[in-house]
């Protein structure tokens, strides 16, 4: 199969930092597959996410997304080309959210619809849709200062999906959420795997990491560790 | 242990840490020296006419008043934009701090202590950028002479106006941190929206019609009373009406922008409206300096033509000298409003521009292209923009209409000098938005300073 995302001889050096932050990784991710990143504080997660997503543009080495129209080379798009790809092929839940606090639950799933150019009053129905579906229904109007923390992860899940974006990161989404609250947002996070999306998720949480089929684990910028449960349990590990 | 030990033993940390975003420091540092230079000026220039006891020395004093009142209202807003900008991302360090369980008196005390050392050393510079600028005041002609160095404060003048700027920029930043103070979480959550209520367009109304009252009156008042009386109840109208204007000018902000977002088919509209429903006082304070401007142009451009349609044949030639130095007297006042307006906007546009960094990466990460957010920040002060030209411009109008009647608005000198005021009130405020847009780049390069 065709890996959704191929990352290889990944390095980043921080201007300021003396050893690099990632260290010539591959990666391969295939599509419909769930991966946990995984590794102590300063290993290189949030930074492999940011890479791979087309955050930050790595110092060297490549990564190809297969879009939907053919293969891309992410690292060298520019500011623009790597923000229409995150707005147009990519979902995003972070641990703060990236919500923005002075729109409506209901506004900030459908902005993700609009600039797609869908008219606003079919980018609400929409978005009301999702937030239907994730458990949201009567919360549309609030403010997302008026929301708990496991609902405005929903509301990012919502908004992940709602313009079909095919990969889903996730930079510890249950980060800040109580042990029922995270079980709960990751549930929906698998329903969106189970539909056939591809999900990435950074934690620090072992709980998190063992419902995903497979788990990476970075040690000084380097994967020291690339684990699927289901097929180790066939015998064969990566 | 004591809250201001604490806090003696924390700023060093605080200030170490600062290297990383100079900007936070730089913006209301210059602030204060600007503010500062410009609080020099304003007094030395008015207090030179007060150097003159003769008869007519009593009305240049007083209009020296005028323009003194007139200036001051902007400067003070610029003092207040500056205090703010102090107070500003470090209100998100000290919430963090209480959050850790630091007390309100290390709290107060550590902020008191940077607001006041970042004030007294932009008020120290401002004083030394008063005296290379005085000398250029001091170029300026009336009765057909240049007043020189009488445009110098008595030197025991400075230290007392860096003391004054010192303690307001304290004050001001204990006022600002009371909130964060009582909800740490509220402010770290950016919670609390601005309020705005119809109740203040019922006291502008009041204060506007009493303004008006008092200007129609005028004729019976300034033969009560004589210049004096004039003057004061110009000073009491203008600065009621000005009050007033800032009083109504975040509800019908407000009020705008719930319109504009039940309309709004784009994203830049879409996100330019809500910007204002979540602080309109906000939205206005970016853009209310140029109320100041618009009612100081009107003001002046019915000065220049009063001075105009005057007919010099029959005065002496002390009187002469005064028409042609009310032109004088106007336009530097006009100037030198506009350059404190062009301050506090883009303080406080900068600042707002700071605020909402955190804003700026979560739109970035989510791949809003920068040309949206950039429409939507434009929007948002523009829109403001035209309620406060309009809005201030109008309220001048009514005022001056029953003292000078038709004739002096339609003279061509008024309409000129207003329409100028107008256009270099929007390029400033426009000038200040791309300034202020290029600070973008910047955060988004560096986010995790705001993450
Ligand atoms: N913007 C930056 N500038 C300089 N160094 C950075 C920057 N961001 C991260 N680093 C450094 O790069 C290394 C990896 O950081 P990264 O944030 O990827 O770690 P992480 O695994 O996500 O850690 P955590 O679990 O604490 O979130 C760290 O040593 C960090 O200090
Ligand atoms: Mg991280």
């Amino acid at each position: 199969m065709t890996p959704i995302l191929r990352a290889r001889d990944l390095t980043m050096r921080y201007p300021s930092g003396s050893s690099p932050a990632l260290d010539a990784v591959d990666l391969d991710i295939l599509p419909g597959e769930s991966v946990a990143i995984m590794g102590a504080s300063g290993s290189g997660k949030t930074t492999l996410l940011h890479c791979l997503a087309g955050i930050v543009r790595p110092t060297s080495g490549t990564v190809t997304f297969a879009s939907g129209t053919g293969p891309v080379q992410v690292e060298s798009l520019d500011d623009a080309g790597r923000a229409r790809l995150r707005r147009e092929e990519l979902g995003f839940v972070f641990q703060q959210g990236l919500l923005l606090n002075e729109l409506t639950a209901l506004e900030d799933v459908a902005v993700a619809r609009m600039l797609a150019g869908v008219p606003r009053a079919q980018a609400e129905a929409e978005a009301g849709q999702w937030l239907a579906h994730l458990g949201l229904a009567g919360m549309e109007q609030r403010r997302l200062g008026e929301l708990s923390g496991g609902q405005a992860q929903r509301v990012a899940i919502a908004r992940a999906q709602v313009g079909g974006a095919r990969l889903i990161f996730a930079d510890e989404p249950t980060g800040a959420l109580d042990s029922a609250t995270s079980v709960e947002v990751l549930d929906l996070l698998l329903d969106a795997v189970r539909q056939g999306r591809t999900l990435v998720v950074v934690t620090h949480d072992a709980d998190v990491a063992a419902r995903c089929a497979r788990t990476v684990v970075l040690r000084d910028g380097r994967v020291v560790s690339d684990w699927a449960p289901a097929a180790a349990s066939a015998g064969v590990s990566r | 242990m004591s809250g201001l030990t604490t806090a003696l033993r924390l700023a060093p940390l605080f200030a170490r840490r600062r290297d990383g975003d100079r900007l936070t420091v730089a913006l209301p540092l210059a602030s204060f020296m600007v503010v500062t230079a410009l609080v020099e000026l304003v007094v030395g220039g008015a207090q030179a006419f007060f150097r003159w006891d003769d008869d007519l020395g009593g009305t240049y004093q007083l209009l020296a008043v005028v323009a003194l009142v007139l200036l001051l209202v902007p400067l003070a807003t610029v003092g207040a934009s500056a205090a703010r900008l102090a107070a500003r991302r470090r209100d998100e360090r000290l919430a963090s701090l209480r959050l850790l369980g630091a007390t309100t008196g290390t709290v107060t005390a550590l902020t008191v202590l940077e607001a006041a050392a970042t004030a007294f050393v932009g008020a120290v510079l401002g004083t030394a950028l008063y005296g290379a600028t005085a000398p250029l005041l001091g170029l300026l002609h009336f009765r057909g002479a240049a007043l020189g160095s009488q445009v110098w404060l008595p030197w025991l003048w400075l230290p007392v106006v860096v003391l004054g700027v010192t303690l307001l920029a304290a004050a001001s930043a204990v006022a600002g941190l009371r909130a964060v103070v009582v909800t740490p979480l509220g402010v770290r959550t950016r919670q609390r929206a601005g309020r705005a209520h119809w109740v203040r367009a019922v006291v502008a109304l009041v204060v506007l019609a009493v303004g008006s009252l008092l200007v129609q009156s005028l004729g019976m008042l300034g033969s009560a009373g004589g210049v004096v009386a004039i003057v004061v109840v110009l000073a009491v109208a203008f600065g009621g009406a000005l009050l007033a204007l800032d009083a109504v000018g975040p509800w019908v902000v407000r009020l705008r922008a719930r319109r504009a977002h039940r309309r709004a088919t784009t994203v830049p509209a879409l996100l330019a409206a809500r910007m204002i429903l979540e602080d309109p006082k906000a939205a206005w304070r970016q853009v209310s300096g140029v109320a100041m401007t618009s009612f100081v142009g009107v003001f002046g451009a019915v000065g220049l033509a009063f001075a105009r349609v005057t007919d010099t044949s029959t005065l002496s030639g002390d009187e002469r000298w005064l028409m042609q130095d009310i032109s004088t007297g106007v336009l530097v006042t006009v100037a030198g409003s506009f350059l404190m307006v062009a301050c506090s906007v883009g303080i406080n546009q900068a600042a707002t521009t700071l605020d909402r960094a955190a804003v700026h990466v979560s739109l970035d990460r989510l791949g809003v292209p920068r040309a949206v957010m950039a429409d939507a920040s434009r929007r948002s002060v523009m829109s403001a923009l035209w309620i406060v030209a309009g809005g201030s411009a109008l309220c001048a109008v009514l005022l001056l209409l029953p003292l000078v009647g038709m004739a002096v608005f339609l003279q061509p000198v008024a309409v000129v000098t207003a329409a100028a005021v107008f256009a270099v009130g929007f390029l400033a405020v426009r000038g200040a938005a791309a300034l202020s847009a290029r600070l973008v780049p910047g955060i988004l390069a560096s986010p995790e300073r705001v993450l």
